[in-house]
């Protein structure tokens, strides 16, 4: 919170350059960078820019893209440490250093995230919107990939595909997982504490042993119909499991205890105060937990590889024979010859990434609906309380 | 038979189960003499674990009177508290000896249901807890339905709480609002009228205002005061005003060092703790002189 009233108390060094209203009524904002500060550090990039530059001309060392890049952001750290010691001394030096340090190291970890969001954007784009909106209504039988123009193809049987499939596990494996984290968080006994290391290990498990799991269990034993929508499903609920259910305890961890013995207070059975208490509480919290399951599966592809495989023709059906989703449907199209292929594909991923988007969005605005509740439930109580 | 700890010559709590007056404080008016207990503990010992949290305690809390339970922190007054309404077993490894007798009822008899044990001895605790996923009559409602108690007319009965609580007026037209939106002391009082709306025959409260401002506690120690009328109360307080203007008897707890159990000091009338203490250190404690 940067908007201190009035006479402001010093907040530090950096600070203090910011404060003195001309209207006491008025809140004044503390400015969070210095002056001077973005001056310095635009002049220090210039600078070093300037000079590797100039070095790299006059040695005639050729240097790529990336190798231009990493001399001048050496040089920039160079140049902007010498300028801030000079001016501010030590201490400010290590401060803003430390600063460029924090902030360099979060952009970097966002270049590959915004990368693939916007190579997919740019090269799904074409596919999807081209023959709009063809694209979410036909499926692949009008798609031979040596021949036929980007056009023709569509997605809908992978779409379907994925929807029944992520929908069935989310049925399979939601109420088993929410169980299982009320158990967890109830029960204090020796057996829900090797229960939650199982859990927790098998949060860890590997997807393709979830595929083979379903593939040896299922999908062998059926024979030649033993691929379908169903098998893919399992394989799903395997991964899904695990995870829902330890972001439930999560969830279920911040319920205050005080309102539990609230409950017992009252008189109540310890199975009215989890389903009229404890899970009310939790959930929108809860909601949330089953939202970022459905993110964290919609895009799995080992697992299935095993329970179902990719197909042209839609199937609605997912409990009989074979039936296509986005993940299979766009491998396949990436091993087939073709450049159309590959665009297509490229689709695929874009209508992918849109669903993992939605979800994902979905599960920041349900979980923020009733802010600061789910996740400093304490610190509320306190504050209202006071 | 007498039966506490550490009592010092004079003090009137000798003879068990407690009646108001003793040989050495005679029966206040205020009081009458059967003093018919509503809730007795006898010989209750606590611990957590292997420590001992309280020793040997035998008190009386009788019909339609407020007992105060006052001391130091971590003297075991919540402990007993909640040792009262079955409240302490719910704490791992804690464990203890001696019986509660409600009515003549031991409620520690393993016959007696803990659900209809508490039922019947309601909570409020030191710090406002409404359920946040209900609204306000929801709260209200919660104790019937949190026990599958159906009740034939549920708006009367929440206007009959709220107004026994002292916020019919300010929640009236809001009932269907959030119990968390109101402020720390309407949030107290709705635990108070969520409490009462199982009809409780004894109420514990656990320094109910202590997280108040002078205001809620005013309003909240009248609403006491009424209920008196209907319900036996046991409050913890650290508050010596407050206990003497709200108590009827009261109850000094006590440690004589660390790591020692609690044991009560002095028992007696709110009057005769506060104006005529038998022990010195009851006399040192409710005039601020240690503890």
């Amino acid at each position: 919170m940067s908007i201190v009233v009035g006479q402001a108390p010093n907040l530090g060094p950096d600070v203090a350059g910011g404060h003195g209203s001309t209207h006491p009524d008025r809140p004044s904002r503390h400015r969070k960078m210095p002056q001077g500060m973005a001056t310095e550090a635009v002049g220090s990039a210039v600078a070093s820019f300037a000079l590797v530059w100039l070095v790299l001309t006059l040695t005639a060392a050729g240097a790529s893209a990336v190798g231009f890049g990493v001399f001048w952001v050496m040089g920039f750290l160079l140049t902007y440490g010498l300028l801030t010691w000079r001016l501010h001394g030590v201490l400010l030096m290590k401060e803003r250093l430390a600063t460029v340090f924090v902030w360099g190291s979060s952009l970097v970890a966002l270049v590959p995230l915004v990368a693939i969001i916007v190579y997919v954007i740019v090269h799904g784009f074409a596919a999807v919107f081209s023959g709009f909106p063809h694209f979410f209504f036909a499926d692949m039988s009008q798609f031979s990939s040596a021949r036929s123009p980007v056009t023709q193809a569509g997605m809908v049987a992978a779409i379907v595909g994925t929807v029944e499939q992520v929908g069935l596990a989310t049925i399979f494996s939601v109420p088993i997982a929410v169980l299982t984290a009320t158990y967890l968080n109830e029960s204090t006994g020796t057996f829900a504490r090797v229960l939650g290391t199982v859990v927790d290990s098998m949060t860890g498990t590997p997807s393709i042993i979830a595929g083979l799991f379903v593939y040896l269990l299922w999908v062998q034993p059926h024979g030649t119909s033993g691929k379908s929508g169903l098998a893919a499903a399992m394989a799903l609920t395997v991964l899904m499991l695990p995870f829902v259910t330890r972001s439930a305890q999560e969830v279920l961890l911040v319920v205050p205890g005080s309102l539990r013995e609230a409950a017992l207070a009252l008189g109540a059975p310890q199975w009215r105060v989890v389903l009229r208490v404890v899970l009310p509480t939790a959930r929108t919290g809860m909601v949330t937990a089953v939202i970022l399951g459905i993110a964290r599966v919609v895009g799995e592809t080992a697992p299935l590889l095993l329970a179902t495989s990719a197909s042209s023709h839609t199937n609605w059906n997912p409990f009989r024979g074979i039936q296509s989703d986005l993940p299979l449907q766009i491998y396949s199209l990436v091993t087939q010859p073709g450049v159309n292929a590959t665009k297509v594909a490229w689709g695929g991923a874009f209508v992918l990434v849109l669903v993992v988007l939605t979800l994902f969005t979905l599960a920041r605005i349900v979980g923020s609906s009733r802010p600061g509740q789910r996740r400093l439930p304490w610190r509320r109580s306190k504050a209202v309380a006071a | 038979m007498t039966t506490l700890d550490g009592l010092r010559q004079g003090t009137d709590v000798g003879s068990f189960p407690a009646s108001s007056g003793g040989a050495a404080a005679p029966a206040t008016s205020g009081l009458p003499d059967s003093g018919a207990s509503a809730l007795v503990a006898r010989e209750v010992s606590a611990w957590f674990g292997s420590h001992k949290v309280l020793e040997r305690i035998s008190l009386g809390m009788e019909q339609k009177k407020v007992t105060a339970l006052i001391g130091p922190s971590g003297c075991g007054k919540s402990t007993f508290l909640r040792i009262l309404n079955r409240m302490h077993e719910l704490i791992p490894g804690a464990a203890l000896s001696g019986s509660v007798h409600l009515d003549d009822v031991d409620i520690y008899d393993p016959a007696q249901q803990i659900t209809a044990t508490r039922l019947k001895i309601g909570m409020v605790f030191q710090r406002p807890n409404p359920f946040p996923s209900m609204t306000i009559a929801q709260n209200v409602l919660s104790g019937l339905r949190l026990s599958g108690t159906k009740v034939a007319n549920p708006d009367a009965l929440v206007q009959e709480c709220l107004e026994k609580a002292g916020m019919w007026n300010e929640t009236r037209n809001r009932l269907n609002h959030a119990g968390a939106a109101l402020s720390g002391g309407q949030q107290q009082r709705l635990c108070i009228a969520r409490a009462l709306a199982v009809r409780p025959k004894v109420l514990l409260m656990d320094e109910p205002c202590s997280a108040l401002d002078p205001i809620s506690t005013g309003v909240i120690e009248e609403t006491i005061k009424e209920l008196r009328e209907e319900v036996t109360i046991v409050i913890v307080t650290h508050n010596m005003q407050q206990a003497q203007r709200v108590s009827d008897s009261c109850a000094l707890f006590l440690v004589d060092g660390e790591g020692m159990p609690g044991h009560i000091v002095e028992w007696g009338q709110t009057e005769q703790v506060f104006q005529d203490p038998h022990d010195p250190r009851t006399a040192d404690y409710v005039h601020g002189r240690f503890g």
